[in-house]
């Protein structure tokens, strides 16, 4: 299939000031990625790019073969979209609401009904149908902005801070939501919070600064294991024995001390023999942690290599 | 045309469920109930001159409020990111909130016709001016209508944009005041952008095609910067 979302070089400045640098990216059908950056970062900029919203400064995004910026309204049309604080109109009801936006996204009748029913049915907001959205709570403010996005089929859904406002026992419905939705549609989520990322996400990005710092796979995150591995040796060389390691599904490099990385693996089997791979390629091995580090480490030490190299 | 209707819909319900457009209805149909009354008492005439003249300064005042809404509100509550991200075009958007904003004028407008019929029913009036003031409000309504749609699209802030189309309005009501103290050809040229210099014929009853022009011209140029507007993100 092809792929749903293309960027190249895209780059967005208001007036003086970069909000997103340079990023290229690619998304695969069914994927979920997990778009990972402090306040600030450039997260919802990138996002509002994607939805033909902003106009990229410079570079080129396509989105289901359309570009955003020439052929923006066929790309709103494949594009579900949960902007960042859920913005509703006030004097909806949310049923109205969701029907309105049902309407402006090509249903209509009996479709557009079946279609709201359905949404309010994931999103579990019968009991709210029929109040007006300003009387809502944070979290069903959330729910009923959700609703909106995953109406009328979209290719992608772009979700930014899907779970903030959410109790937990919300927060698991919408992981399980985004986790289904995978199933027929590509998402991209963007959040502050790591955990959530770890837990919902098949790929993680990492924005800093407008910056992509990694587009590495966390294939089956929340599976396997995570190694912490500290070693004596050169960079190229380590990387060669891992990926020859069965078992092995990536290796990062961590800031902070040199030689020190995350291995991505499918289990406990794989660490003795990652080990051995590594001293018979004459690689000292310092340390190695089973689950010693997670994504939120990954990301610190990410955020902090890449603050250090700008300064 | 399907989204136009969805989207007009949609506007019509937030001017309507909002106490504003009671309000500048009360405040208009009071201003003109008795400004009718009394011209009527005192002139014993049955014409609507007067009151279009009044109707034309009431509008310049009640215009801002009611689209001072239209785009900064929904910038500032940020549901306009939802509506720029769903697949309806800017020009759908900014014709829908225009089509709202005047069918107000248009009702209020209607309700003002009440006095035509008074006048019909007690005396003998002559309808040509009674046309023509009706045609001249509504295409100075379309204009100002217009300027005020894009002061609100161009600001988040309500105040803003209803301060901004006030001065623009009252700055176009008295210009040519002003305009014929320049010198030759300036002015002509800013009598020519004065409001009230285009609106007076049509309240006397004459119909020039260059103050129906005028005032096109403005509905056409304010949507189009509007929509311009919209889309410069």
């Amino acid at each position: 299939m092809a792929t749903v979302v293309s960027a190249q070089n895209v780059t967005k400045w208001y007036g003086p000031r970069r909000a997103v640098a340079d990023v290229s990216f690619a998304i695969e059908p069914g994927e979920i990625i997990g778009l990972l950056g402090p306040n600030g970062s450039g997260k919802s900029t990138l996002f509002r790019m994607l939805c033909g919203y902003l106009a990229p400064s410079a570079g080129s995004i396509s989105v289901a073969g359309h570009d955003v910026v020439t052929d923006s309204l066929a790309v709103r049309q494949a594009i579900g979209y949960l902007p960042e604080h859920a913005p509703l109109y006030d004097h909806m009801r949310v049923g109205e609401f969701l029907n309105f936006m049902a309407n402006i996204k090509g249903l209509s009748g009996a479709e557009a009904r079946r279609a709201v029913a359905a949404a309010a049915e994931r999103l579990a907001l019968g009991e709210v149908f029929r109040l007006p959205t300003r009387k809502l709570s944070r979290g069903y403010r959330q729910r009923v902005s959700i609703a909106q996005a995953i109406l009328g089929e979209p290719t992608l859904i772009v979700l930014d801070e899907p779970t903030s406002g959410l109790d937990p026992h919300q927060v698991i419905g919408v992981r399980e939501l985004i986790r289904s939705l995978a199933e027929r549609h590509t998402v991209i989520l963007a959040s502050h919070g790591l955990a959530e990322i770890e837990k919902i996400a098949s790929r993680v990005m990492i924005l800093l600064d407008g910056r992509l710092l990694t587009g590495d796979a966390l294939a089956g995150a929340g599976e396997g294991l995570r190694l912490g591995l500290r070693v004596i040796g050169d960079d190229a060389t380590v990387r060669r024995v891992c990926a020859g390691v069965p078992g092995i599904r990536s290796v990062a490099a961590l800031g902070g001390e040199a030689g020190t990385y995350l291995v991505e693996t499918d289990g406990p089997a794989a660490a003795p023999a990652l080990v051995a791979a590594l001293v018979a390629g004459g690689i000292a091995v310092r340390e190695l942690v089973e689950g010693a580090t997670d994504l939120e480490q990954v990301f610190l030490d990410l955020t902090q290599r890449a603050r250090k190299a700008v300064a | 045309m399907r989204n136009f209707l969805i989207l007009l819909r949609k506007e019509e319900a937030a001017l309507f469920s909002s106490p504003i457009a009671y309000a500048v209805m009360t405040v208009f149909l009071l201003v003109m109930g008795y400004t009718f009354t009394l011209t009527l008492f005192i002139s014993h005439k049955p014409t609507l001159v007067h009151v279009f003249v009044q109707m034309f300064v009431l509008l310049l005042l009640i215009v801002p409020l009611i689209t001072m809404r239209l785009v900064a509100e929904e910038r500032s509550l940020r549901t306009l990111e939802v509506l720029l991200t769903a697949p309806v075009s800017e020009f759908e958007i900014v014709l829908a909130k225009f089509a709202a904003s005047m069918s107000l004028i248009v009702l209020m407008l209607l309700l003002s016709v009440s006095y035509a019929v008074v006048l019909w029913l007690y005396g003998e009036p002559d309808f040509g001016p009674i046309y023509s003031g009706y045609l001249g409000l509504l295409l100075f309504g379309s204009a100002i209508v217009g300027v005020g749609l894009l002061a609100s699209a161009l600001t988040s802030n309500q105040i803003v944009a209803a301060i901004a189309s006030l001065s623009t309005f009252l700055l176009l009501w008295v210009i040519d005041n002003f305009g014929w103290l320049l010198p030759q050809p300036f002015d002509e040229l800013v009598v020519n952008l004065s409001l009230s210099v285009h609106f007076r014929p049509f309240a006397t009853g004459s119909i020039y095609l260059s103050d129906v022009g005028f005032f096109v011209s403005v509905t056409l140029l304010t949507l189009l910067l509007s929509v311009r507007a919209l889309a410069r993100r």
